[in-house]
């Protein structure tokens, strides 16, 4: 029989607690306890996090199929290497110059969304992401984009000093300023998700993916939600583009991030994680990289269990590895880590809403197994109250 | 006799035996006179001075698996055959050389997370990683941890700069020094051609592209028309091929990369058939010279005009195949079970040979067996790999005055019935220093 807690009782808050003190250790952890590597690897996770969450925000929130986000990463990733290359910018400048940018990109690139649904708008998002390392590669551009060459050297050579962090010097240094710079990212990117899912946009953006029709027989403006929407998405992945781009130091048409293959990694984090959950592509994000980067390593020594299993193959297995491992991931979770936290966690606690009308915002929920938007890992229920 | 004469003697000894199996004398290493690297602004100038004993760990970025993966991987089996076999002959004695290839995938957003891995583990050097952009997203990161980062599989000229990145030493022959060779070729063997250029839009196809550019002008070619191939894309070029059918050159210069070399090949055959009377002659980067590679793409890859890659041999040539450091060569990656793919190995090999050769001479230094030495030796060796053509000469690099240890080229024309390549006229001397 599971424990139930009741929606904003002491119990609820407690067990808010150890998640945010979970949460906290962690990013402690990692840059204290943590090698330079891990801290680099941890790094990405975060800023493919963040791409995640903004794909989750136009496909998993609002039904809008976009298979071209690797066009604003990249389009991030450019601004942010041109700017300080070119031009001089210091690098953090030239985040809210992403921001801002992407904005309007997304803004603009959002129309056929209007009018188009499913496979017909996959077609044009897909466009997008074909056209991108294109447009970079471009002849008359490479005055500015330096096309097929990329851009090199546009990581920080000495990092600001914040106070907290103390000196940092070098390479290590460099990681764990960015480390910081980027969880402070996730973080915005994360109430900005939250603001707006429990947003009257946010419902609104809910209504139309359930029902296009019916949200604008009631009045929703479907047409400014999907363009704000997609315009902030887009926003939020140039940002997260901008800060590979400094981690990296580098930009290059060729980047698989910048490519199509970048915007099915970024759908395959959200589905990982849970679509439609804020915690989704944070721990999808991680759970990939982990099994990315470990798989790569495990194939390259082909030792133990890897060189039993795959020694009969002539090449690295470390793509055959990762697409069984994503595999097994997707049919023990079929809705995503966080859906499968869900459901263990069903077996122990449930949580149980205010009663409607009480002037909450809990989101409406059909059943135990619905995803929760705002609670990581506590079901819902509608059973009896007390 | 000191306990470290008797060391140096056993090095050289060892070293001696070892290389009298393959045929080579050993030349002359001057590490101890010359360049030097500056230690101060390392992180820790005492630890990059200090002696490695027992075990030297080095490090490698490479494509194991990824779309270019067939073409490169078998590099990194390479690398770690000849260490086995330095390893197992004791090369040098009292030391052990342990590699860590690790991988990634031709991708430069992987490589910084796939080299800091390796310096997290230890690594004392790094050796023969792949890629040029790869190279360039870690080479501050390196230089700034004053780790030596040699022989990299990438022959981009900017790995001659020696002020910038004292520690970063290329490997392959520098691009406009191969592009050199090509231009010069083509302009004496068919002086009015014109010439069509078809490459990888990519880092490594457009920084051989400018270099061939370049040497085309000195040489007095024309270049009339350009087709390029996507990074990664393997799918047959049948609109570059009718492109350039149209334009009908002389000559192709083609850079493609991995299977694109096959592809390549084999449209620009169908383009041919379909186009009675337009026979180009067909100059490919050394990267795709392998009859591993070129076998695959058949008769279509008869009769092309490339160089041997780094200066190494045909191994695939029966002629070659019996003289002796080559038939060492391929009984030591027969008993080690690599004989399907001795040729496409061999850069890896002659990578990992030429490496050895520098910690010999770091080990025989004043200074000993140190990161500093090491790459001081690397910059000081005049040695010549075993699987180095003779009429190429010794890998020589002196300081800041030579920065490249491969700069002669041998252009070669490919025989698809023999599957092996066949001289073209004399070597293009480009080497800088004199030999020692």
């Amino acid at each position: 029989m599971p424990f139930k807690v009741h929606h904003n009782s002491v119990q609820h808050w407690a067990i808010r607690a150890v998640w945010a003190v979970a949460t906290i250790l962690f990013l402690l952890y990692i840059p204290t306890k943590g090698e330079t590597g891990t801290v680099g690897d941890m790094t990405f996770a975060l800023q493919l996090a963040i791409a995640a969450m903004a794909l989750n925000l136009v496909m998993g929130f609002g039904g809008i199929v976009s298979i071209g986000h690797s066009a604003y990463f990249g389009l991030g990733g450019y601004t942010t290497a041109i700017l300080v290359d070119h031009y001089g910018w210091s690098q953090g400048w030239t985040f809210y110059v992403a921001a801002v940018l992407g904005f309007v990109v997304g803004c603009a690139t959002s129309l056929p969304a209007l009018r188009l649904k499913g496979v017909y708008l996959a077609l044009v998002t897909l466009g997008l992401a074909v056209l991108f390392p294109q447009l970079i590669k471009w002849k008359k551009a490479t005055w500015l984009t330096d096309g097929a060459r990329g851009i090199d050297d546009i990581g920080y050579d000495d990092v600001p000093t914040w106070p907290i962090l103390g000196e940092l010097r070098r390479e290590e240094g460099r990681v764990v300023f960015m480390w910081w710079v980027t969880v402070i990212v996730v973080v915005l990117a994360y109430l900005v998700c939250r603001g707006i899912v429990k947003s009257r946009v946010g419902r609104s953006l809910i209504a139309i993916r359930d029902n296009e029709t019916a949200a604008a027989v009631m009045g929703v403006n479907t047409a400014r939600t999907k363009t704000i929407v997609f315009g902030v998405s887009a926003a939020m992945c140039a940002v997260a583009g901008s800060l590979f781009a400094v981690s990296g130091k580098i930009v290059n048409p060729d980047l698989r991030n910048f490519t199509l293959v970048g915007s099915i990694i970024f759908l395959l984090v959200m589905v990982l994680g849970g679509a439609a959950t804020l915690w989704g592509p944070i721990v999808g994000a991680i759970a990939y990289v982990v099994v990315e980067t470990r798989t790569r390593e495990a194939a390259a020594n082909g030792e133990g269990v890897i060189g039993w299993l795959f020694g009969w193959m002539s090449g690295s297995p470390a793509a055959l590895i990762l697409a069984l491992a994503m595999l097994a991931i997707m049919f023990l979770a079929p809705f995503g880590i966080i859906g499968l936290l869900k459901r263990l966690a069903a077996k122990v606690v449930v949580l149980i809403p205010r009663p409607a009308g009480s002037g909450t915002n809990v989101p409406p929920v059909d059943d135990a197994e619905a995803p929760s938007i705002d609670e990581p890992f506590l079901p819902i229920t509608t059973g009896e109250t007390p | 006799m000191t306990r470290r004469t008797t060391r140096v003697a056993a090095v050289v000894g060892t070293t001696a035996l070892a290389f009298s199996v393959f045929g080579i004398d050993q030349a002359g290493a001057g590490a101890e006179e010359g360049w030097t690297v500056d230690t101060e602004d390392c992180p820790d100038p005492d630890a990059t001075n200090a002696p490695i004993e027992g075990t030297i760990r080095i490090g490698s970025a490479m494509p194991l698996s990824g779309p270019v993966a067939g073409a490169f991987e078998p590099a990194a089996r390479g690398f770690q055959a000849y260490v086995a076999y330095a390893n197992e002959a004791e090369l040098i004695p009292g030391l052990t050389i342990e590699v860590d290839i690790q991988d990634d995938q031709y991708d430069p957003s992987l490589t910084p997370g796939v080299v800091q891995g390796l310096i997290d583990s230890g690594v004392h050097m790094f050796a023969g990683n792949i890629g040029t952009a790869q190279n360039l997203t870690v080479i501050d990161q390196i230089n700034e941890e004053c780790i030596p980062h040699l022989s990299l599989l990438t022959g981009d000229p900017a790995w001659g700069d020696v002020e910038e990145y004292p520690w970063t030493t290329g490997g392959l022959t520098p691009y406009n020094l191969e592009s050199r060779g090509y231009a010069e070729s083509i302009a004496e063997q068919f002086p009015d051609a014109s010439v069509a250029l078809y490459y990888v839009n990519n880092e490594f196809g457009n920084v051989y592209m400018d270099a061939f550019r370049e040497a085309a002008d000195e040489a007095g070619l024309s270049v009339d028309s350009e087709q390029t191939v996507e990074n990664g894309d393997n799918a047959p070029p049948t609109a570059q091929m009718s492109a350039l059918a149209e334009a009908a050159p002389d000559v192709i210069m083609a850079t493609p990369l991995g299977i694109q070399c096959i592809t390549f090949l084999a449209e620009l055959a169908n383009a041919k058939a379909a186009n009675a009377g337009w026979e180009p002659t067909i100059y490919i980067t050394n990267t795709c010279a392998s009859p591993l590679i070129l076998g695959a793409a058949g008769e279509a890859a008869n009769g092309i005009y490339t160089s041997a890659s780094m200066g190494i041999r045909d191994v695939a040539d029966p002629a070659v195949m019996e003289e002796e450091p080559v038939a060492a060569y391929l009984a030591e990656m027969e008993s080690q079970g690599l004989s399907d793919i001795v040729t496409t190995a061999a850069a890896g090999w002659n990578v990992a040979e030429t490496t050895v050769a520098v910690l010999i001479a770091a080990s025989e230094s004043d200074a000993g067996l140190t990161q500093a030495s090491i790459i001081e030796a690397a910059r000081s060796l005049d040695f010549h790999p075993s699987l180095v053509r003779e009429n190429l000469g010794n890998y020589v690099m002196n300081g800041e005055e030579d920065a490249f240890y491969s700069e002669n080229i041998q252009i070669v024309t490919y025989d698809a019935a023999a599957g092996h390549f066949v001289d073209v006229g004399e070597a293009y001397v480009f080497e800088t220093s004199a030999e020692g």
